[in-house]
């Protein structure tokens, strides 16, 4: 726990509601990060640097105002709050906004998530050389004379935060978080330089894979993109590899926003309880998970933290409704944004998939597209392997899927068994049917 | 309310933040832009001389590197926004601190504080130094103002508007979308402003300070028609003066937006596969940044990254291709008077009848590559180092008219609304997705479509480009934010109308 900036929060309440703020809620967060590329066998850059900010929420004659500021000094911050409290007043009145009832704070899982590194203060700056120097020569030595260029990265950061309001939440959370990775070009055919790259991150170094590992994974991923090209227009089965299920599944989950709801920008409008995918579909958004990436005791809005089923067996069973608009909209509220998302694993490899479906596209990676939240209606590039037999023949690029999300997910027809622990959206590849894939 | 100085009200950042909405309550002189912009602004506000800037600077290259700078910033955003038929939220945040870089060949080393006093300084510029393992060098003895031209005046601070006079603003967007439709069932209406402080100061004697402005007005609509719902968007903005907002900014983004909602009830299916594709004038020129802007970043040129690393000087479009990035266009998103490591905006030809002519350097590929840096070295805030970024991207009109670029593209598709783009880099592949368009069917604009992602390659595209119209326009959202490498900066583009003889569509109807 960190007393400094408890006091400070509780400073910073008292002076609000001294200012003349019936309601306010305070943020603090402090952070000290590193972050070392190498390119080239040497360091290319070395960033580091502390942050410390302050945010406030205030509520003041049923009015409401949100500032933030990197000014932490006692005489800077009373004015500020105090001219925060005057500005409010200035707005329209909502009578939706308030502080959350209390009751929904209550029920905090007695629980260590896990999410901070004990062992973060032993990392040292060689250290920190050492791993990305590793990743480099590892995509250097996996590669070989096809690589043309590789840059190497390892970013840490220890995070701590304060969150304290004046009806009585007090939360406090001390995280690290651990990104490694490396983006690598490759002579390709002609003049293309194929760009591939490998992240992944963790809320532990000990939960990140060896460097060389992910080196050699940068590698292979960018090897494979050569020789890319598109092909002709077809309806084929395609399998989003676990990595890149966030893109697609991005679309989905926008429309369960309660904001979207409550301001008629849902494609999901009217569909709880309705059966919006194949059976195949499960979504879990699990909080509580020992050391994942999105784990937390309480949310945005102070809510204690719980286990939900988003979708079961393709019906949608919940959506995302915070404190606010659950008051729009007249609604039980659940939580306001994900936590974890869970789509619980198959039984089969994709290797074992693709064998039985003889033809389709591994989809390995994404470019542009977007999603339409109103409509559902959604397109995006996509880049692969072309398989045959269950054997890739051909990498692919510059084709594209288009779709409504409403008849798109109804096509899930297997989910695999590798989630991706690297995300705090655990998603394994799944597998879709009938999916026109076009191009030439 | 006590009086406070002018001195120690700037000072606070806290208070800072609150300027535009304190202002009813405060005389207007005390924000006059004759006092306020001044020069020497950080040595005003926050006590930053040049014998500080020379401390720190000795202490960025105290291990050596080849030069050092520093990048101080204090930057106020506002947000004011407007939903279910009341401004009834207001956000406002502070950016004020320094970055301190040490730079060595093509090595950077780089730390920032928030604090902006010695001691926090020191230590910032000690870690910049950990880049360099030589001998210490000495920064310039003093420190040369820059003359800079101004391609965004202000008469008047934006933090010295009070909130009353945007209210009433961002209000009439709200009634006049209702009553331009009856199938409006809600708007959401957004008013950013915000104003940048930045001051450089290098370790070669030069030292630049410039105030940037940046706004916008935006409404979203959301249309319902037999149980069917569409949304429509349009913004205008970009650095410019509060008096931008005028009723006819407010008219024009009200029908834009509403208009597009309602079109787009009558929207046919996409088609999918290769086709001809007319760009609209203006804001489809994402094409243009994604496909040849981003792969002519002299950072991804000198890393080998780029497919257009060897085509310096070849031919990769027909004579009547020409494009710029240009800093000096008046009150665009994309202008800079300055770069962010004291190089002055100016234009940049990239593409010279055809041929590549340049990329857009910051000072480390500029040295490279034996040439002057073109003023692209940008960032996205002190907490940032610098990369070389577009400003505002755009193809010079050729002679044809609209109309006749429509009638030779027979049958495709006509793009006039676009929403992110992507590209890859080495390969030149990218993509961007049209919210709104028009099938052309014998020549001729006929129905709406909508939702469909284009894509196709660079290096391909530019020679497919085979008419351009003489209607050059620019993106005026003021919203345009391009991203790279974790970092987001303003930036503007524009086309005329452009035929491309084959892209791939990705709409859901197999070939027309």
């Amino acid at each position: 726990m960190n007393k400094e900036m408890k006091n400070l929060a509780e400073w910073s309440i008292k002076t609000a509601k001294a200012a003349g703020a019936e309601e306010c809620r305070v943020n603090i967060d402090s952070e000290r990060f590193v972050q070392i590329s190498y390119h080239q066998k040497k360091p290319e850059s070395i960033r580091e640097a502390s942050k410390k900010e302050l945010s406030l929420q205030i509520f003041a004659n049923k009015r409401y105002a949100g500032q933030r500021t990197s000014d932490l000094r006692k005489d800077a911050l009373k004015t500020f709050i105090t001219n925060a409290v005057v500005t409010t007043k200035l707005l329209a009145e909502d009578p939706f906004r308030t502080l959350p009832d209390p009751k929904y704070y209550k029920g905090r899982a007695n629980i260590n998530l896990e999410i901070f590194d004990k062992e973060y203060e032993k990392l040292t700056p060689e250290g920190r050389h050492e791993i990305v120097k590793t990743i480099e020569n590892s995509v250097l030595q996996r590669g070989g004379k096809k690589i043309i260029t590789v840059t190497a990265t390892e970013y840490d950061n220890r995070y701590e935060s304060v969150v304290m309001t004046s009806n009585g939440f007090f939360g406090y959370n001390e995280a690290t978080i651990y990104f490694a990775g490396a983006r690598v070009t490759a002579q390709g055919v002609g003049d293309r330089r194929p760009n591939g790259y490998n992240f992944v991150a963790s809320v532990s170094q000990e939960g990140l894979p060896l460097p060389e590992n992910i080196g050699q994974v940068a590698a292979e991923r960018t090897l494979d993109l050569i020789g890319g090209k598109k092909i002709k227009t077809e309806t084929l089965p395609i399998i989003i590899e676990n990595r890149n299920v966030r893109r697609v599944l991005g679309g989905l989950i926008a429309g369960m926003s309660g904001q979207r709801i409550q301001q008629r920008q849902s494609f999901l409008i009217g569909k709880k309880n309705t059966k919006i995918a194949s059976d195949k579909l499960t979504i879990i958004d699990d909080p509580l998970i020992q050391g994942g990436l999105g784990s937390r005791l309480y949310d945005r809005d102070g809510f204690a933290a719980k286990k939900r089923s988003i979708i079961d067996k393709g019906v949608l069973k919940d959506f995302y409704v915070d404190w606010y608009y659950s008051r729009k909209l007249g609604w039980e509220p659940t939580t306001g944004n994900p936590s974890n998302l869970v789509i619980p694993p198959g039984k089969r490899s994709v290797k074992e998939i693709m064998k039985d479906l003889g033809r389709g596209i591994l989809v390995t990676g994404f470019i542009g597209g977007n999603s339409n939240s109103t409509t559902g209606d959604a397109s995006i590039g996509i880049i692969g392997k072309l398989f045959e037999k269950g054997i890739p023949v051909q990498t692919v690029v510059e084709m594209n899927i288009a779709d409504n999300h409403l008849k798109f997910w109804q096509r899930l027809s297997e989910v695999a068994n590798d989630p991706w622990i690297y995300s705090s959206w655990r998603t394994p590849s799944l597998v879709f049917t009938d999916v026109v894939v076009s191009g030439v | 309310m006590k009086p406070i100085s002018r001195r120690s009200f700037l000072k606070t950042s806290a208070m800072a933040s609150l300027a535009a909405a304190m202002s009813p309550l405060l005389p207007d002189t005390l924000y006059s832009l004759s006092r306020a912009n001044n020069p020497y602004y950080f040595e005003k506000e926050f006590g930053i001389t040049d014998d500080i800037c020379q401390k720190v600077l000795a202490k960025a290259l105290s291990k050596g590197g080849d030069f050092a700078d520093l990048y101080f910033e204090n930057t106020i955003y506002n947000w004011l926004m407007l939903e279910d038929g009341k401004v009834n939220q207001a956000y406002s945040q502070v950016a004020l601190g320094v970055g301190i870089r040490t730079v060595k060949g093509d090595q950077m080393g780089y730390g920032f504080t928030q604090e902006l006093t010695e001691e926090s300084m020191l230590a910032a510029a000690a870690t910049a130094a950990t880049i360099a393992d030589g001998i210490s060098k000495k920064p310039a003895k003093q420190f040369i103002p820059l003359k800079l031209k101004n391609y965004y005046p202000l008469k008047k601070l934006l933090t010295s508007v009070p909130l009353n006079t945007k209210l009433p603003i961002v209000q009439k967007v709200n009634d006049k979308c209702f009553d331009l439709s009856p199938l409006i069932i809600k708007a959401n209406v957004t008013f950013h402003d915000e104003q940048k402080r930045m001051m450089v100061v290098t370790s070669d004697g030069i030292k630049a300070e410039d105030l940037l402005p940046r706004n916008y007005l935006v409404a979203l609509v959301v249309a319902e028609k037999n149980g069917k719902r569409e949304r429509g968007f349009w913004a205008l903005g970009g650095r410019h003066p509060f008096s931008y907002y005028t009723n006819e900014v407010v008219d024009e983004i009200t029908k834009t937006a509403v208009d597009r909602a309602i079109t787009l009830f009558d929207a046919k299916p996409a088609p999918a596969g290769e086709m001809p594709v007319v760009l609209a004038p203006g804001p489809t020129a994402v094409l243009l940044h994604e496909a040849i802007g981003h792969g002519m970043e002299a950072d991804f040129n000198r890393k080998k990254m780029s497919t257009y690393c060897t085509m310096i000087g070849k031919k990769v479009a027909e004579p009547f291709v020409t494009i710029l990035d240009d800093a000096t266009m008046p009150n665009m998103l994309g202008s800079i008077n300055v770069d962010d490591e004291g190089t002055p905006g100016q234009k940049t030809v990239l593409v010279e009848k055809g041929i590549l002519t340049s990329y857009m350097h910051d000072k480390i590929s500029a040295t490279y590559y034996k040439v002057k840096p073109t003023g692209n070295g940008r960032r996205q805030s002190y907490e940032h180092y610098i990369q070389p970024r577009m400003r505002n991207t755009y193809m010079l009109p050729g002679p044809a008219t609209p109309e006749e670029v429509i009638k030779s593209a027979k049958n495709g598709i006509y793009v006039e609304a676009v929403s992110n783009g992507e590209v890859k880099i080495g390969e030149g592949d990218f993509a961007f997705y049209v919210s709104q368009g028009r099938l052309i069917e014998n020549g001729k604009l006929t129905a709406p479509i909508k939702d469909m992602n284009i894509m196709g390659n660079g290096p391909k595209m530019l020679k497919n480009v085979i008419m351009v119209a003489n209607d050059l326009g620019m993106s005026r959202s003021g919203t345009g934010a391009c991203g790279k490498g974790g970092q987001r900066v303003p930036t503007g583009f524009g086309m005329p109308t452009t035929l491309v003889k084959s892209m791939t569509v990705g709409g859901v109807k197999r070939r027309m």
